[in-house]
Order: structure tokens, then sequence, then C-alpha cells
């Protein structure tokens, strides 16, 4: 995440830009809601400065006419060459913003070559990750004829930009919203502006209630003033460890929920981006679960164009090496990455070739299974931060030692860690699901959230300066 | 027909929890518009962001929104109010012992957390103990190392259960070996525990009481065979509801204020501004306790006015004494205005030369280096008391 984003989880979201860009959409006619709307993530974009907004223009302005361009050709080699210029085009800026300084590291590495990093890329623009592929998407699907070119170019920047996605995702498709998109005086109701407000505060208090206080539990073990992994006794390294699972988790997925619920409260009705991950009984399942509109994306515009499973096992495990391989270096820069994408590309063709079957007749140990690799994968997936290197992690995890005992953290941790493990679960939607029926519970459920959301949203920012004067 | 539109009024009604959002919403952004504005926040000790001003260049840049932003959160209605519900939630309903890096201990007692672990501060303490020792070794006789525990060490059986404390005990026994060899040590922890007070630290702050620095001059005049100050020949005036440093960072929800007591002494005291090394020119003359910040938050900066780099102070006594600190020195600093008649204090975070010079200078007979255990073992300006003189 870029720096100075304008993050939903702040004062200054929450109480001028968001307030402001709803009241003004909504009081707005029909017909100028889509440039409204452009205008906003406009603004949301340049919150950090302009000085990216060159290359979102580039970009849009490729995707849109290469859009048209691929409508209009007839089917032949200049189609497929439009489609493969745009395509390298969003690709490459991709490529070019995130993962220039890593090859330059790497290319030092090996050949010991001095080439110096590009210091402007220490910011990335924002949400390069994310828009980039939705253009992609977007092409691919108007070449496939899965969906028809975007004519507006207002509307067009209005689906590549809009706000709510910016940051995080998910990576909604074009198709997915063109409907709601082109019928802008029909879209706002009062039954989707419902569900979204109610969507956005669930999703606040998953990211500034539980992520953000279970994420000091792997804080204290691995942070600058924690008590540092290597001391940490094998269960308090377990206790870390899943404390950081359940932090990626309801970070992540809390997140995506304040997106889309930002999104319908505008009329857009955007696919969930999770569903309960940690719920799996398989690898398989789990990344079913979890992120996705990426493992979509994925499956769509990379393994099914490179044949998918028809084309016999081998070819199919190549696909999917390629997937995950590109997984796995999407999620960062970083070798750390690429292991955790391959990591899972063994998992999931170990499944697929035999173990699948014997995790469908299990009950309780394919959940056990699933988790356990799930973690450990986080642990692969966090290794290039400082304090938690694989050798020492996997060491602490498994090699028996002395070391700091997880009583205390456990004592500290308790409600949080079972509140956090609950709401992994379908309990709490069942919860809702029945509050949803009363409305006097309803609104109390909800107000209650808010309330304790502001609250910690607030007290995130409070900096004690106590200790310069110690 | 008529129920037709019933129905229909009915239909488009607003739903509650859509109201509640839109009202809440909306309202507490108004209100935040309409929230007067603060220059400083006590709670926290620190001025606040103001709205920045308009220009075209910053807004492109995104600096404008950066501030801005930190103006919003920094200004939002009832924000103190708001961080103490959330600390509120945090022990209640998640039962957390630890809020803002303070240790939630019974009894209405709160600790830094000092967890085992953090190497750099090893690695500083070797610094600040060869310094030391090296500093006392050239000044046979004349040096006396005070440092004091923390609460924790004191109060063990205070803090929540099987909380990871680094081993305070051991180090400070390391600590008073080394420097031992150079200069003589006062080690509080025997008397600290025979005394079976309560009250020799602060609960909701970082600091000893008047009381437990009392008990340690005390040590003091033992060692050096001076007549204690006789706190009942002075008149008492009492501070209360006294929210320290720890209730500001935890915001404890069950919190109950310290009080405490000081002496209203004549002795002036002098603070000077450093123009070069041991060079001195006098700022400000007041008494040795700044009755305006007993009004505020930081009740603790009334003593000796805070944290200066250099002041001088005239005592009853005879002789002269170089007090080299931090600010568990500044409630303790008082009493020895009974025993010398000139007793110098130095900061090092605001002083940044050697000592030698100053002490031949202004002719310091004696030398009392008093620190907290939590700041010896991680102040970087410890190191400034071994500094070679630049001058000649």
């Amino acid at each position: 995440m870029a720096a100075n984003t304008l993050v939903f989880n702040s004062v200054v979201f929450l109480f001028c830009f968001m307030p402001l860009a709803l009241g003004l959409y909504y009081l707005v006619p029909a017909r100028i809601k889509n440039a409204v709307l452009l205008a906003e993530s406009l603004i949301f974009f340049c919150w950090a400065g302009v000085s990216w907004l060159p290359l979102i223009v580039i970009l849009i302005a490729a995707g849109y006419l290469g859009g048209l361009a691929i409508e209009r050709m007839a089917k032949g080699p200049g189609r497929r060459a439009v489609l493969a210029v745009t395509v390298i085009v969003c690709a490459a800026a991709l490529v070019f913003c995130k993962y220039t300084n890593f090859l330059i590291e790497t290319i030092n590495a090996v050949a010991s070559f001095k080439l110096a990093e590009l210091s402007f890329l220490d910011v990335l623009p924002l949400g390069i990750s994310y828009y980039t592929f939705k253009l992609i998407s977007y092409l691919a699907d108007v070449y496939t004829g899965k969906s028809k070119a975007e004519h507006s170019l207002v509307d067009f920047s209005a689906y590549v930009l809009m706000y709510p996605q910016l940051i995080v995702g998910p990576i909604v498709k074009y198709r997915e919203i063109s409907e709601a998109l082109h019928h802008p005086e029909s879209r706002c109701t009062l039954k989707r502006a419902q569900d979204g407000a109610e969507m956005f505060v669930f999703g606040l208090a998953k990211k500034v209630i539980l992520a953000d206080s279970i994420a000091m539990l792997w804080q204290d073990i691995i942070g600058t003033d924690g008590i540092g992994l290597a001391q940490a006794s094998l269960p308090l390294a377990w206790l870390g460890i899943i404390a950081y699972s359940f932090q990626l988790y309801f970070d992540f997925s809390g997140y995506s929920e304040m997106s889309n619920g930002l999104s319908l409260m505008m009329g857009f009705e955007c696919p969930a981006n999770f569903n309960l991950p940690y719920t799996s009984s398989s690898i398989t399942e789990f990344w079913r679960r979890w992120h996705i509109s990426l493992s979509g994306w994925f499956r769509d515009y990379v393994y099914i164009p490179l044949g998918g499973n028809r084309r016999g096992a081998a070819r199919q495990i190549l696909n999917m090496l390629a997937v995950w391989a590109l997984t796995g270096i999407w999620h960062g820069a970083n070798w750390n990455f690429i292991c955790w994408g391959l990591y899972y590309f063994v998992l999931l063709v170990i499944e697929k070739t035999f173990l699948l079957k014997y995790l469908k007749k299990g009950r309780v140990w394919p959940h056990i299974y699933t988790l356990f690799f799930v973690v450990i994968g986080w642990g692969l997936f966090t290794c290039n931060m400082p304090g938690a290197p694989l050798g020492l992690l996997l060491h602490q995890l498994f090699i028996p030692h002395g070391g700091v005992s997880c009583l205390y953290f456990l004592r500290n941790y308790a409600v949080l860690l079972v509140l956090c493990a609950v709401c992994s679960t379908p309990i709490p939607g069942r919860i809702w699901n029945w509050c949803k029926r009363h409305t006097p519970a309803r609104a109390a459920v909800l107000g209650a959230s808010m309330i304790l959301c502001v609250a910690y949203v607030i007290a995130a920012t409070g900096s004690t300066a106590l200790y310069a004067n110690f | 027909m008529e129920k037709n539109v019933y129905r229909k009024r009915g239909r488009t009604r607003i739903p509650a929890s859509l109201t509640l959002f839109a009202v809440l919403l909306c309202g507490f952004t108004l209100l935040n518009v309409f929230w007067p504005k603060r220059e400083f926040s006590e709670l926290e000790n620190r001025k606040l962001a103001q709205m920045p001003s308009f220009s075209v260049k910053a807004v492109l840049n995104g600096q404008w929104q950066k501030n801005f932003s930190t103006f919003m959160q920094d200004q939002v209605a009832f924000r103190d109010k708001w961080i103490d519900l959330e600390s509120a939630v945090n022990s209640l309903v998640f039962g957390k012992t630890e809020e803002g890096g303070i240790l939630l201990g019974d009894d209405g007692w709160m600790f830094t957390r000092l967890f085992t672990g953090t190497e750099s501060e090893n690695a500083q303490l070797e610094k600040n103990v060869k310094a030391v020792s090296s500093f006392a070794s050239r000044y046979p006789g004349r040096v006396t190392f005070l440092l004091a525990p923390s609460a924790s060490s004191i109060y063990p059986e205070m803090l929540p259960a099987n909380a990871p404390m680094i081993d305070e005990d051991a180090m400070l026994d390391d600590i008073f070996s080394s420097i031992g060899q150079s200069a003589d040590v006062i080690d509080l922890r025997p008397v600290y525990h025979s005394s079976g007070s309560s009250s020799l630290y602060f609960k909701t702050d970082h600091h000893w009481t008047p009381d437990g620095a009392y008990l340690a001059y005390k040590q003091f005049c033992e060692l050096k065979g001076l007549q204690p100050f006789d706190r009942n020949a002075h008149t008492a005036v009492s501070v209360e509801n006294f929210y320290g440093t720890h209730y500001s960072a935890a915001r404890r929800w069950n919190a109950k204020p310290d009080s405490f007591v000081y002496f209203d002494l004549p002795n002036p005291m002098t603070i000077y501004r450093i123009t070069g090394e041991a060079q001195y020119e006098p700022d400000r003359t007041e008494p040795l306790i700044n009755t305006d910040k007993l009004l505020t938050q930081d009740k603790y900066g009334a003593f000796l006015d805070g944290n200066n780099g250099y002041s001088v102070i005239e005592g009853d006594g005879q002789g002269s004494i170089l007090v080299v600190k931090d600010s568990y020195a500044n409630s303790f600093v008082p009493y020895l205005t009974a025993n010398y008649a000139k007793i110098g204090v130095v900061d090092f975070r605001s002083f940044a030369y050697g000592l030698d010079s100053t002490i031949e200078a202004e002719g310091y007979d004696q030398i009392l280096i008093l620190y907290n255990f939590q700041t010896f073992i991680s102040d970087t300006h410890v190191i400034y008391i071994d500094r070679p003189t630049t001058l000649k």
C-alpha cells in the first residue's frame, strides 16, 4: 500500500471523504452519476499527489481504445495483435512498477553488477496490481465476446478507477458491473444502500477491531520491541503464527467487504472476495474461498487460455505451475512470494493427483490438514519481513526448545483469539441473519459496531510522545 | 386504491438500520466541522495538527492532503473520549492486561512493559556501564552511583500473571558489581523491600514518588555520613488528582489518581543556557517547584521545572555536589538543599559535552549519578559523561 493513501479506516475518509462523496453521488441526477463517481475516484487516486496520474491516463486510454478496436475488427491476426499489444501495455506497466527494483536486485546479486535501483518506484502507484488486472480481464472478455466494448469513456474510466476498488481490489470484472454501470437511474435502491452500509460497517469492524488487535500478538514476538522469535517457546511461536493468520484474513476480507459495501451503496453488486476460507477442508477448496477475485482471474485469464485441463495431465500440471508462480509473484516482488506460490502448486498437484478423494471422505482431519498447511504457508508469506526468517520460524515451530512461555500472551489475547476463531466460521453470519428479521436488534448491532469502530479508528491514531522526557 | 398507496409508502420507508447509519455518519461529520479546535493535547502531551494552509503546489504533491488527514484525526470530536472507550473495551470485553505499552497490574498498578529480549538495549547498557566506570575511576572517592530499580521489580506480585519481564534483578546485580569497582553504589532493593511501603512509586506514572525518592536520599546520607533533610521541619504541600504518563498511555478506565507531597522551599534555582563547553549564561531563576505545572496533566514536571540541561540550586549546607541524572532525580534533588551549599544538575539529554571541564570550572566536590534502571539501559546520552574535553 502506498504511503499517504486515503484508507477507509481513517478519520478523514470516514468523516470527510465518504459522506461528501456519497452525498454528492446520491444528489446528482442519474445521467451524471458515473461522471461524479469518476471525479471522486480521481480525487481519491490523487490523494498522494498527481505524479502517477499520467500512467493511469495512458492505461485507461489503451484499454478504452483497445476494447473499441477489438470489437470493430474482424477475427484474424490483426485483432489478436491489438489484444496482445494492449495486454502487454498493461502488464508491462505492472511489471515495470512492481518488479524493476526486484530484477535489478536479483541481477546485482547473481552477476555482481552494481545497477542503481530506481528510487521513484519505492512508492508504487496506488492499486496498480488491481486495475491492470481489471483492464486485462476487460480486453480479454471483449476479445472472446463475453462482453461488449464500453463506448463511453466516462463510464469506462469510472469502472477502472472506481475508488472503492482502488486500494486492494477486489478485481471486479467489467461484465460483472456493466449492467449497473449503464443503468444509473435504477441501480441506487434503499435495499442496496442498507445492505452496503451494513457490509461496510462489518468490514470496518473486522479490520480495525479484529485484525488490528490480533496483529499485536505477532508484533509482540517479532516487532522491534518484541521479545524476538528466537526467544519464543514452541507453543508461543505457534500462537504467534496463528494470530498472524487471523490478522491476514480479517484485514484483507474486512477491507474487501468495506470495498464491496461502498460499491453496493452506490448500486454496484460485486461478488464476494472471501467466503470463510478457514472452514475449508482442502487446499483446493481454500483457494476457492480465499481472494476469490484473484484466483478467479488467474483461472479465467491464465489457466484456461493455456489449455486448462483439456490437454492432458502433464500439460495441466504445467499450466498450474504457471498460475501459481504468477500468483506468488503477484503478491510481492520477492523470492519468498514465489516460493509461497510454488508451495501451493505442490500442495494442489498432490491433492489433484490422489489426496482429494481421501479428503472428501474425512470429517475432521481434512480441516486440520488444511489449516496446518495454510498457516505454514503464511509463515512463508511473511518471511521477507524482518524478525521472522523462515529457517528460524520453522525451527521454532517444529523443534522442541525452551524460551518465553505462551501463558501471558494466551491470557492477554484469549478473548480475541476465541472471537477471531468464531468469526472465521458461519456463526456470526447466522446470528446476523436472525438480527435481520428483528429491526431493533439489527439497528442495535449496527449502531454498536459503528461506535466501536470509530473508537478503534481514532485510538489507532493516538501517539503519545511520553517518553521523550523520561 | 388507497390501500395500494399505503402499501407503497410502507415499502419505500427508509429502513431503520440505514437511517441509523446515515444519521451517525452525517451527524458526526457535521459535529466535527463545528467542534472547537485544540492547540495541544494534555493527555497525549503533544501539539495537535491545525488546518493546513491551502496551496496548489501542496495539493499536487499530496502534502496538503497528508496534513489535512492528520488535522482531521487530531481534531476529531471527543477524541480523548473515543480513546478512553477503546481502552475500556479492550480491558472489559477483551480482558486485555496490556494497553498502549503499559501493563495493567493489580490494585490499579500500571507498569512499563519491559519484556525480555530487546537486544539493542543490552548493547547500550554495556556502553553506559563502561562510560560511567571510566568516568568514576578518574574521580576516586567522589562519585556515587544511584540506580533506582523499576516499580515492576519492587512490586512483582502486582504484575499481570506470567508477564515475561526482563531479569532486572540479575541485570542490576551486574551493573552494581561493575560500577562498584570505581564508584560508591547505592542499591535500593534491600531497603525498598524491607520498607513494606506501597507508595514508593506512582501507580499511574513512570516515576518514583517523593517518598520513594526520600528513602533513596536517606540511603545516600547514610553512605556519606550526612544529616538527612527533616521532613517534619518543613511545610508539606499536597498535590491531588495526579494522572501520570502511564495513565495517559493506557487510559485505564478504572484508574485512581495518585497524590504526592512536596516541600515549599525558599532555595532559588538558576537554569542556564549552555553556550559552549563549560560556558553558561543564566536564563532564569525560580523556585524548585514550578507550581504552574501542578495545574497541568504533567504534575511531576513541577519538580525542578522539568528536565533542563544545566541548573544550579543554592542550598543550605556546605560544599558542592553535581547531580547527573534523568527525571527521577527531580524529586530527589530538593532534599539535598539540607546538605550542600551548591547543587549543580546536569541532564545529558540537553547537555552535549563531557563532564570534566564543568567539574573543574565550577569546582564540584562530589558527583552523584542518579538514573532509573529503564533509562539507564537504553539512554544513548549517558555516554557523554566520559567524553574528553574539547577545551585547551
